[in-house]
């Protein structure tokens, strides 16, 4: 099957009340196309911490998801400010939240890290001032 | 085959939509004006038996003229039983079990103090995350909806089935023919019911025959107006009566048997509807810290099963009060028991639209398109318990786009147009003057 887009969703910055809502999405949906649930869960984890990443550090972004019968594929775009430091921020533990968002549970430094676990393939572009680009591929 | 226990009395369904919007599966839809319940998504969590204003919702259990049948009946008390008495001791409730005909009277709290043990050491062994499966409704709604979670279930079986399947190996062992033997549990919720017959796990329970609180309670009363009642105080010691494992009839029983180190990286959680919040959690990897989960669907636990009598904020503190007294638990060998599931908690696949993903995507495609089409108010006047589950009813050919009101009335408004623009439409033979005249 040729790859094809299953959902889109806005993602704004600071709006933690909406937190999750793409990844819930994604996992009914994919349920409902009978994914199996290991590959489901992995995928909605990976969707949530790109979700969770927008909303912290970004301006503010997208995230689309494709499903095509070799793979799902998840790309989270936002508009900035970009990774300062990309090899820093794959370190575990590493995070430049701050103490408030700490508070609240997340910024623990291990997005990126999660993110890396539960694919099978990321990539990532990004830049001091660039926008911030994620695609994470989980095979079927 | 049976597999619910959960039924309706069709005369008294008003076909109103509290209990299908109150569905944790939305497995429930209202059709010619009577609630149905779609068998593979009932978990038998009672939440329509609750929600039915019109009582039309209930279960059907054994009773006891059913220990007829058995010239050994044995019964099993769940600790949530003793809380539905505030004047009546746990031993004087004994009593009236055996006056009810009943050679052998058992405590599933002895077998789920046990388990608490023994879970506590497996915690301690095995890493990753768990979640507790004495709660059948957890189990079937983790297997049904969470289904990426089903490895984390505790792989033991409930309690009540620890204590079953150790009463009949001792009755066996001191001569009693297994024909004769039949296991009764005093049910606070119809899961526990749906379990004799169609258990998660295992193939085959040891228990034989339950019978709802609500009758117990009746006969007990009965049996106490018969008698000189006399009110008894709740502590025997000499019997070891209460147990510490009582408090396993309520949410945060089961914690509190542990040592203070699993306490303190577990996490209880009651209703169903806050078990599925916190499953969500879980599910995307945003609960951090805990171990293990003790999960029970009702309100504060078992004191809330929908078959007690007694209302569950005064059943907490009845239960309370008895775990309280119990402080210590039962000496007894830990080894006498049989907790391991015999065979394994399986996740369901349920609710795909089909099993080809390219047809699945097809299917997906048009239930967009439904979705679209619909007014998105989760009005449930269609039956369903909101648009996206009508949608699907829709895609899967089970309803149809003029079930909603909505839709229905724009489509009667475009005829009752068309009509009007038909109306004055002019036969070839008249003139126009003739019209205005």
């Amino acid at each position: 099957m040729q790859e094809k887009l299953i959902l889109e969703n806005k993602i704004e910055r600071g709006d933690f009340a909406r937190g999750g809502e793409t990844s819930s999405n994604l996992k009914e949906l994919l349920r409902k196309l009978g994914i199996p649930s290991d590959k489901n869960r992995r995928i909605t984890i990976v969707a949530y911490e790109l979700e969770m990443n927008i909303i912290i550090h970004s301006y503010g972004g997208e995230i689309k998801v494709y499903i095509s019968s070799e793979q799902i594929k998840v790309v989270a775009a936002d508009s900035g400010p970009g990774i300062e430091d990309l090899e820093k921020a794959l370190q575990p533990g590493f995070s430049t939240a701050d103490d408030e968002i700490r508070d609240m549970g997340f910024g623990a430094g291990m997005g990126l890290n999660n993110i890396q676990h539960y694919s099978d393939d990321v990539e990532i572009e990004t830049g001091p001032g660039q926008p911030t680009k994620i695609t994470a591929i989980v095979n079927l | 085959m049976k597999r619910h226990s959960v039924l309706l009395k069709e005369e008294l369904c008003e076909g109103c939509t509290n209990c299908v919007k109150n569905c944790p599966t939305r497995a429930i839809r209202v059709h010619h004006g009577k609630a149905t319940i779609k068998g593979e998504l009932c978990i038998d969590c009672a939440e329509c038996i609750r929600t039915c204003a019109y009582h039309a919702k209930y279960s059907k259990t054994d009773s006891f003229a059913d220990l007829e049948d058995y010239a050994y009946p044995i019964v099993l008390i769940p600790p949530s039983f003793y809380s539905q008495f505030r004047k009546i001791s746990p031993l004087e409730i004994r009593n009236y079990m055996f006056k009810l005909g009943f050679r052998e009277v058992l405590d599933v709290a002895l077998a789920a103090e046990a388990l608490s043990i023994k879970t506590a050491r497996f915690l301690e062994k095995n890493p990753g995350v768990f979640i507790s499966s004495s709660c059948p409704v957890v189990v079937r709604l983790v297997r049904l909806l969470y289904p990426e979670l089903t490895e984390h279930l505790l792989p033991f079986k409930p309690p009540v089935d620890v204590m079953a399947e150790k009463a009949r190996r001792d009755a066996i062992a001191r001569g009693i023919s297994p024909e004769e033997i039949g296991i009764f549990f005093i049910t606070p919720c119809p899961a526990k019911y749906t379990n004799i017959f169609s258990p998660v796990g295992f193939e085959k329970s040891d228990v034989d025959k339950a019978i709802s609180v609500d009758k117990a309670y009746q006969a007990i009363l009965e049996l106490r107006r018969e008698t000189n009642p006399v009110e008894s105080e709740p502590i025997d010691e000499q019997n070891g009566l209460p147990y510490l494992g009582m408090g396993w009839g309520q949410s945060g029983g089961e914690l509190r048997i542990m040592p203070e180190s699993m306490q303190e990286r577990s996490l209880s959680v009651s209703g169903i509807h806050r078990v599925k919040a916190l499953l969500d959690e879980i599910s995307r990897n945003n609960i951090k810290g805990i171990k293990y989960f003790e999960l029970a669907a009702c309100n504060y636990g078992c004191v809330g099963g929908v078959f007690n009598v007694v209302n569950p904020f005064q059943a907490r503190f009845n239960l309370r009060r008895l775990q309280v007294r119990g402080h210590r638990p039962v000496k007894q060998d830990y080894s006498q028991y049989n907790y391991e599931l015999p065979g394994k908690f399986e996740a369901l696949r349920i609710g795909q639209l089909d099993s080809d993903l390219e047809k699945a995507m097809a299917k997906f495609m048009q239930l967009e398109k439904e979705i679209e089409l619909l007014p998105g108010l989760d009005c449930a006047a269609c039956g369903a318990p909101d648009c996206k589950t009508l949608a699907e009813d829709i895609v899967n050919g089970l309803a149809s786009r003029s079930d909603c009101i909505f839709l229905l009335r724009k489509q009667v408004g475009e005829l009752a147009d068309k009509m009007s623009a038909l109306a004055h439409e002019l036969p070839p033979v008249m003139k126009k003057e003739k019209k205005d005249r």
